[in-house]
């Protein structure tokens, strides 16, 4: 500070270049109409200061910048203000990021632009800490004084109305005000996307709903070929079953409201009077899947409007495309009927209750999916489906009713044939749609349902899902609670997951691991193609295997690395499902974990688990499986 | 004095148990190596008794977690299976063979 004033009370005397380098630069900066620069190294140094206006010891500068070139940013931007009136904010931070970059020594106290430089390295990307996973940060530090250079050019002239000759004010203004403007200015770049994140989803995704429609249909005419011939009476309900169908198991919630809303209307009398006229349709929609009840959400609510709005919509598109039998039109009118009584009880009991059976089923339908002969009849108790589990207690609602449909695969089709035991029938439907829902869940893992029941968040629940089937989810780091944009992201149009799951390659989550999602295999809808296997994400597993080898590595080897880890983990979920079919259970616990890791070695008499979960896992998890550990000294033992 | 009576004890029947599982191996070689037309070093047959036996070792250990993981006290032939099931064939094997006594037991 005093070097400041002292700077200031020289201001007025005729710098020479060199000779007053503390001071002269200073007041060059201030002064209105400063002299032209004299020299390419008095320019560079005046041009550090004018850019600095602060009163950092200089001594270094001169030398450290005589070499510079005279295009230096820091030529230009001296030229700058000496050619303008005003000083620029961001010349004062441009020049605060090259000190603070370049050298540090500046006390803080002595000047009052030290705090603008302080608050700099928020603002700008900070180099200096370079995670070990980003090898490229380092590139920005090259890229600032380009940044100057073009924030310069942008610099609003307004901008440094700086009359005030007091570096002390104009520092503070800076401080205060280019700490907003450069933000506008110098970051517009660095602007948040997700900002409009919310005005494209509904438009979006309505588009792909109705993408996801049009597939669907094509996919409900050739599945329908198949069950035209088992039941009659299955009905579908409405479109909207059709777009469910053909949506991924962990679609995001979103689409899964659409959906679900699609086929809520169906299920209350309140929703629209068009889902009464579905009932022609509910021919080609027959085959369309339990999918329906899949896309049950939280936000079922909220979306209601679209999904009338896409039902409406679907409708149109369903005439055009299928023309089924007019005499299951008839029988499904039946059954639509039927069906609309009881859904509209559960619709009620639906919309209170939580969504995540309705998730459940959404997920388990989407497995089933695969087992035509049940298609017909879990469409028709989709919707029941998700009234009935809504009923039942949550997380066990789901699976007792699915262990009991196990049985009734057979029934289902047989009462689904005779319309006269419709409405008994529609519950067998349910029960058998909840039935393949079960299978399908056993199949996939049981650890699966275990979370996905356990867990009321979507999100959470597709990132469950998602672990155990779906690729390209860097997020081996991300922590349960991941972001619903980050699912959506991964899960975009994923349609039927494919059940092939065999159970020995579904590999679920070890729980004291971290989410490890993957991204669903993606078979398009019109026509089954082989659907791919869940798979890591290969980039993920570059970036582990890179971060800890330190080292550069071909891309052959990382192949190598890839199929190890497959394999790896090919082994250990099926170890993993024989140890808790061992103890028999059907869900995968912890102390399956703890069983695999000490075959493994790394549980031992001497090393216990929680030390290896103290180790190496992040303080979240930890929490979750020590509770003990946050406890606060009470320890209550359960008898 | 009681326990460390015991502990020797213990350490005796450990190595008459290492002496025996030497002496079977030893056998073991000598047949394959009669089979085959080779010859088994000393060391070999020692390194391989010894092998086996630090497996079983393993294999008790983990017999018995099994066991326990499946809430029983008592070591039966699906824990055998559960342990062998890293090895494809010894487990088609172990099956086949615990199929046999299962009818045979019937029978």
């Amino acid at each position: 500070m005093d070097g400041r004033v002292g700077l200031r009370a020289s201001r007025r005397a005729a710098p020479t270049p060199r000779v007053a380098v503390r001071s002269s630069p200073r007041q060059r900066a201030r002064v209105r109409e400063q002299e032209p620069v004299v020299s390419a190294m008095s320019g560079s140094g005046l041009g550090k200061e004018n850019k600095a206006g602060s009163s950092t010891p200089l001594r270094h500068r001169p030398n450290a910048f005589s070499e510079l070139d005279n295009a230096t940013p820091r030529v230009m931007l001296r030229k700058i203000i000496q050619n303008q009136p005003q000083v620029s904010p961001l010349a004062l931070q441009t020049v605060q990021l090259e000190e603070t970059e370049d050298a540090r020594p500046e006390p803080p106290s002595q000047r009052t632009s030290s705090t603008v430089e302080l608050q700099l390295p928020d603002l700008v990307p900070e180099d200096a800490s370079v995670t070990t996973f980003r090898m490229t940060r380092k590139r920005k530090k090259l890229s600032i004084s380009e940044f100057e250079r073009a924030a310069d050019k942008r610099l609003p002239q307004n901008q440094a109305h700086s009359t005030l000759d007091s570096t002390l004010v104009r520092s503070l203004r800076m401080s205060v005000g280019s700490v907003m403007a450069p933000d506008t200015v110098e970051k517009r770049g660095l602007l948040r996307r997700p900002q409009n994140h919310k005005a494209i989803d509904i438009a979006a995704f309505e588009g792909g709903v109705e993408q996801n429609m049009l597939q669907i249909k094509a996919q409900d005419y050739l599945v329908d070929l198949q069950t035209s011939s088992m039941t009659g009476t299955t009905t579908i309900r409405t479109d909207a079953e059709v777009v469910l169908n053909n949506t991924e198991l962990f679609v995001e919630p979103q689409l899964g409201e659409q959906n679900l809303l699609a086929v809520e209307p169906q299920l209350s009398d309140s929703k629209t009077s068009a889902q009464r006229s579905n009932t022609s349709y509910p021919a080609h929609e027959k085959a369309r899947l339990e999918g329906l009840v899949s896309r049950v959400s939280t936000d079922e609510r909220r979306t209601l409007r679209f999904s009338e709005k896409d039902l409406i919509t679907d409708h149109e598109h369903v005439d055009g495309i299928t023309q089924k039998t007019p005499a299951k039109e008839g029988e499904d009118e039946q059954d639509h009927s039927q069906q609309n009584d009881p859904m509209e009880q559960f619709s009620e009991s639906e919309e209170m209750a939580g969504t995540t059976e309705h998730h459940a089923d959404a997920e388990y339908s989407e497995h089933s999916e695969k087992k035509l002969s049940r298609k017909a009849v879990s469409q028709l108790t989709a919707a029941q489906d998700a009234g009935v589990e809504m009923e039942m207690t949550p997380s066990e609602g789901g699976v007792a009713e699915g262990t009991e449909h196990q049985d009734s695969p057979k029934a289902e089709l047989q009462m689904a044939g005779s319309p006269g035991g419709h409405s008994p029938a529609s519950y067998s439907l349910k029960k058998s749609g909840a039935k393949p829902l079960k299978e399908a869940v056993e199949q996939t893992g049981e650890i699966e349902r275990g979370t996905i029941t356990g867990v009321l968040d979507a999100a959470e629940e597709e990132a469950t899902d998602d672990e155990s089937d779906i690729e390209d989810h860097e997020s081996e780091e991300i922590s349960m609670k991941t972001p619903m944009f980050v699912h959506a992201a991964a899960y975009r149009p994923h349609p039927v997951l494919s059940p092939p799951h065999p159970v020995k390659s579904a590999s679920p989550e070890l729980p004291p691991q971290p989410v490890r999602a993957k991204p669903v295999p993606k078979s398009s809808g019109a026509a089954q193609r082989k659907t791919r296997e869940p798979e890591i994400a290969s980039s993920l597993i570059k970036q582990i295997f890179s971060h800890y080898v330190k080292t550069p590595v071909t891309r052959d080897a990382y192949k190598i690395v890839e199929k190890c880890s497959e394999r790896y983990f090919k082994q250990i979920s099926s170890d993993l499902e024989a140890y808790s079919q061992h103890a028999g259970r059907k869900t995968v616990e912890m102390a399956d974990v703890e069983l695999l890791m000490r075959r493994q070695g790394l549980v031992t008499d001497k090393m216990p688990l929680h030390v290896l979960v103290e180790r190496h896992l992040p303080l979240e998890y930890r929490k979750l499986l020590i509770p003990i550990a946050v406890s606060g000294n009470k320890v209550i033992p359960c008898k | 004095g009681s326990e460390a009576a015991g502990g020797e004890q213990r350490e005796l029947l450990i190595q008459r148990l290492r002496a025996a599982v030497h002496y079977t191996t030893g056998c073991l070689c000598q047949d394959v190596a009669e089979d085959k037309g080779v010859l088994f070093s000393k060391q070999t047959v020692a390194a391989i008794s010894e092998i086996t036996f630090r497996q079983c070792e393993n294999f008790a250990r983990d017999l018995e977690m099994f066991a326990r993981h499946a809430k029983r006290s008592t070591i039966t032939s699906e824990d055998v299976k559960l342990l062998a099931r890293r090895s494809n064939s010894l487990l088609k094997y172990i099956t086949q063979k615990s199929d046999e006594l299962a009818s045979s037991n019937m029978e």
